[in-house]
């Protein structure tokens, strides 16, 4: 019996090497040519249907960013027969280089057999002309897809690219391919999660005659999910007329937000430039033109920050009321058109000098010396503690990528740069009137007014209002908007509020430019000097109000000139245009049957009435559905 | 201390055989031709260099004194588990916590851990004095140990090798083979609670065979009570499982559930196996290599890439060779005089049987896959060089044979 174990071991290798055999005879020699047809047609392969990625609309259903169709070049490395020929008419049609060729194969040398996109966005024509050449190229194939569409110059789409290497080793397990697009940037980078949507997949089993084969029992195909559309706060009528009245050639921002909500409405930074033209290979002309001094590709309402100049003081006045340094009737040193400190005479900016004021007079005139003497009275760290509780020295959280967050300098901020932390008073002037280290975005003013106009409630500013699509996913549900209350008191906020009414409505205010019919204005002015250049950037952030808050403009012009004689009179022009003053705004477009869903048509007319902009203006409705928008009809 | 009358030439021969087979292969698994293009990644020649160090280290293991060799096996089991342990705490690569990398070099404890757990249950169950229960209770003790460390990695294909070494030393110490029928009667309970025809039918032949055994009432009625058990709460337990858990068995089981992941590797591995047909595509031929259907045919695909180049002629020469191999391993343990030797040599031939069917088998379709690569051929530092020692450990057994009792 010594040998049983070995005989089993014997039985158990006969059996196991017969099987292998066996399997292997049924496979290679009966099933041979079988499996040979597939290897040679080699026709299973995991192909990926690109899911459509989710459009832009503004707040009544108009695009924004749309998907065209497109037509793309494929190439599937794997099936490459003549290298020469393949290059030379790349190169010839489409001058793809051979070296671009060759490193394209050579990234893709493990996955030869999936197509790599290797120039979109082909003209039809060309398509036309070429498809009968392709054929002679069984490794290129065109395939229609979709690309993107910006309707109009913004900075607050971005714009989408494919994806690059840095990028998709990045995110290559949240199911990108070399092939996939990308928000590069706006909101396209920052909703990309929302926008993208999934990507399909389809297992293609047929040989080279078209048969299906069996390997599967059916074609194995996962759908796409295409992405959410986006729709936005942005109106595109407001949008469109702020781009309009912007002066030409001049730099600089317009910001419209919807008081009540924090939405915003009218997003406009200058120069611009066409997200279009990154949805093709950039040429270096179109490259140079992006980059010239004027930075058209800078988002000045969030990418930069400047010196916000007079429309600061709000700030410096407030903490004086809240640490009762001052009351509503207390007159600080006389302007004399300005005021000693130390052994350096600041200037106020009327020479004459204002004489005796108010904290409201001193908004009204903009008066520089009540601000010295005012800051002169308060701790600096106060005062630092005072614009970070405003919401001057944080990012605002607007939903955009790349948000810069304005400054505001402490005392420790000049220990370590002047290594003193005793006799700032000098610093402390120029800070007292938006000058010298500090520094804003015009988003973060923006916001600020909102926040005055709310009575005092800050809200996050935000451009997406909800989604569209498989799932209807709104702003709040997202991530919660952040509010909190501006660290004054109630009587504070009135004082306030007379004094920028005071700005636009009294007598010798800064901005008497504004007057809209109709509706409560209030403002602030501001001229910032600057190292940029001579002129000032001339300021205005305001609001009006009617029987409810209405909307708050922030107008910044870089280098242009005095606040109230520049800024203002474009702020007056948006309040009047929103007020139905100079034009009627177009009535809303009906919205598209496909974008509804049978409860939203139930619902329909409710959701009309709540959309602000839309339905409350003064003027009763006009019998055209549209006006066109013709810049040479305003008054 | 190399006795060249002893020395097993041709085992070693057919062992030498079969690395040379695996780096031609690897050599035409890891070149690349699209168009006139050929690319050749440094895979082979790395190969053979492991190859060239395997040999070496048997070499030395041939010199090393007998007496040396049998005191370092204990303290290198517990260092190894000390390495499956700390190999947890290592980054994923893939998901899995299997390998360390020092420099370059990646080391995956679990395959030193195959042939130690070998050798130091051939010793702990050949002791003297040991009953038989004892005898299992140990060798299962010694064996879940790794197995279990194996698992968390997790690494279910390496586990299922040590299972069945575990079974070819429990025959060669020649255990009451009903033994060997009560440790893995549980294995077919669970497998036939899917059918409750079938769990009657395994019960009666349960009882059968051990009335059979002439094993008493009560041992008999115990054992078949318990299976009945495990047989019917299986199902209980199944559904306790959340719903990803149950698919993640499932499509093991049957890839086919999982056309994208794992059945798609199975497919195409089929495809190149198939396409090579009677005569195959000629070396460096392979169409399906060429195209990168498979992403892993250097290692645990390189099967396929043999099938494909040299159809069923070269598979039946490579499973030729296969065959000779293991039956000159079979008839060399019956040559080993020493008890504990002949386990563990019978323990050396499952591991590498057994590893070589499923890695065949995984590339036929037979058998799902489970990242086992195929013995001496497929490209592997670590796996090559634990393969080739555990042939060694049998050449050196051969070697001292007639010295002892």
């Amino acid at each position: 019996m010594k040998n049983l174990y070995l005989n089993i071991f014997r039985i158990v290798l006969v059996i196991l090497i017969l099987l292998l055999v066996g399997m292997l005879f049924n496979l290679q020699v009966v099933k041979g040519t079988y499996y040979q047809s597939i290897a040679e047609s080699n026709f299973i392969r995991i192909r990926r249907i690109p899911a459509t990625r989710g459009e832009i609309y503004d707040c009544k259903y108009r695009p924004i960013v749309t998907n065209i169709p497109s037509y793309n070049l494929y190439l599937t490395s794997g099936k490459i027969s003549n290298m020469d020929a393949l290059s030379s008419f790349l190169a010839y049609n489409f001058s793809i280089d051979a070296e671009e060729l060759h490193k394209m194969v050579f990234e893709q040398r493990f996955k030869t057999y999936e197509e790599i996109l290797i120039l979109d966005n082909i003209p039809y024509e060309m398509v036309i002309k070429l498809s009968e050449k392709i054929s002679n190229f069984p490794e290129l194939s065109f395939r229609s897809g979709t690309t993107r569409n910006y309707l109009y110059p913004n900075h607050f789409t971005g714009y989408v690219g494919r994806i690059d290497a840095k990028e998709y080793e990045r995110y290559k397990d949240e199911d990108y391919s070399l092939n996939s697009y990308i928000g590069k940037n706006g909101l396209e980078r920052f909703y990309e999660v929302l926008l993208r949507g999934k990507d399909g997949k389809e297992i293609i089993q047929v040989d080279a005659q078209g048969r299906s084969l069996e390997i599967f029992k059916d074609n194995i195909s996962l759908p796409p999910q295409n992405g959410l559309s986006l729709i936005l706060t942005i109106d595109n009528d407001l949008q469109s007329y702020a781009n309009e009245i912007f002066p030409t050639g001049a730099k600089g921002c317009i910001v419209v937000t919807d008081i009540k909500t924090g939405g915003i409405l009218a997003y406009v930074s200058k120069p611009d430039y066409d997200p279009n033209i990154f949805m093709q290979k950039i040429s270096p002309e179109v490259w140079a033109s992006l980059n010239i001094p004027e930075k058209p590709l800078l988002d000045r309402v969030i990418n930069a920050t400047y010196p916000p100049g007079s429309v600061f003081k709000p700030i410096v006045g407030t903490l004086g009321l809240e640490k009762k340094v001052i009351d509503r009737n207390t007159h600080l040193t006389p302007c004399r058109g300005g005021l000693k400190i130390g052994n350096r005479f600041f200037r106020c900016w009327y020479a004459p000098g204002h004489g005796s004021l108010s904290i409201v007079d001193a908004f009204k005139f903009s008066c520089d010396v009540f601000f010295y003497d005012l800051i002169n009275h308060m701790e600096l760290d106060d005062v630092y503690a005072h614009t970070k509780a405003c919401g001057l020295t944080e990012k605002t959280g607007i939903d955009l990528p790349n948000e810069r967050s304005g400054f505001f300098p402490d005392t420790k901020y000049y220990k370590k740069k002047i290594g003193r932390v005793t006799g700032l008073s000098g610093f402390k002037a120029n800070l007292a009137i938006g000058q010298g280290e500090v520094l804003s975005t015009p988003l973060e003013i923006n916001t600020f007014f909102a926040a005055i106009a709310r009575g005092g409630i800050w809200l996050q500013p935000h451009l997406l209002n909800r989604t569209m699509g498989a799932a209807r996913i709104n702003r709040e549900q997202i991530e919660p908007l952040k509010s909190y209350r501006l660290p004054w008191s109630a009587s504070t906020q009135q004082i306030l509020k007379e004094g920028l009414w005071a700005v636009t409505n009294a007598p010798g205010g800064t901005a008497r430019a504004i007057n809209v019919p109709g509706a409560t204005t209030y403002g602030k002015t501001g001229s910032a000097e600057n190292y940029m250049g001579k002129l000032t950037h001339a300021w205005f952030a305001g609001f009006i109000e009617t029987d409810k808050p209405e909307i708050v403009v922030t107008v910044f012009l870089e280098n242009a000139g005095g606040g109230g004689a520049v800024a203002a009179p474009l702020a007056n022009k948006i309040f009047n245009y929103y007020m139905g003053n100079i034009e009627r705004i177009k009535k809303p477009a009906p919205i598209p049957p496909q974008f509804l869903t049978a409860e939203e048509q139930e619902s329909e007319p409710e959701m009309e009435m709540e959309t602000p902009a839309a339905t409350e203006t003064s003027v009763p409705p006009i019998e055209s559905p549209i006006i066109e928008n013709n810049p040479e009809s305003n008054p | 201390m190399i006795n060249r009358k002893k020395f097993d030439f041709i085992l070693a021969g057919y062992l030498i055989a079969l690395i040379a087979i695996g780096c031609i292969v690897i050599y035409s698994a890891s070149t690349t031709t699209i168009g006139e293009y050929t690319t050749t990644q440094n895979y082979w020649w790395k190969q053979v260099i492991f190859a060239v160090i395997a040999l070496l280290s048997v070499y030395l293991l041939l010199k090393i004194p007998m007496p040396i060799f049998e005191l370092v096996i204990v303290p290198a089991y517990i260092l190894n588990i000390l390495a499956l342990i700390l190999v947890l705490f290592t980054p994923p690569v893939n998901g899995a916590h299997r390998w360390f990398s020092f420099f370059g070099i990646n080391y995956q404890p679990s395959e030193s851990a195959k042939l130690l757990t070998i050798l130091v249950v051939a010793r702990a169950i050949s002791k003297d004095n040991l009953t038989e229960i004892k005898q299992i209770f140990i060798a299962l003790g010694l064996t879940a140990l790794p197995v279990l460390l194996i698992l968390i990695e997790p690494d279910f294909g390496s586990s299922l090798v040590f299972f069945f070494s575990l079974l070819a030393m429990l025959v060669a110490a020649e255990l009451p083979l009903y033994y060997i029928l009560l440790i893995i009667s549980p294995v077919i309970s669970i497998i036939t609670s899917f059918w409750w025809i079938a769990i009657i039918v395994w019960i009666i032949v349960l009882v059968y065979l051990l009335l059979k055994a002439r094993l008493s009432w009560v041992t008999v009625s115990i054992s078949s009570i318990l299976n009945l058990f495990i047989a019917l709460i299986t199902p209980v337990f199944w559904n306790g499982l959340k719903d990803y858990q149950q698919q993640r068995i499932l499509s093991f089981f049957n890839p086919m559930a999982d056309p994208l992941g794992a059945g798609y590797q199975i497919i195409q591995a089929k495809i190149a196996v198939g396409s090579g047909s009677i005569f195959g595509k000629g070396w460096l031929e392979g169409t399906q290599k060429n195209m990168h259907f498979l992403p892993e045919h250097h290692t645990d695909f390189i099967f396929s890439v043999i099938g494909e180049e040299f159809g069923f002629i070269g598979s039946l020469v490579l499973l030729g060779l296969f065959f000779l191999f293991f039956h000159r391993l079979i008839n060399d343990i019956g040559q080993i005089q020493v008890r504990e030797r002949r386990i563990a040599a019978s323990g050396i031939f499952a591991y590498l049987l057994f590893q070589t069917f499923i890695n065949i088998g995984m590339n036929i379709g037979l058998i799902p896959a489970t990242g086992i690569p195929l013995p001496f051929i497929s490209y592997g530092g670590s796996n090559l060089l634990f393969n080739t020692l555990a042939v060694g450990v049998v050449l050196k057994y051969l070697n001292e044979r007639g010295l002892m009792k």
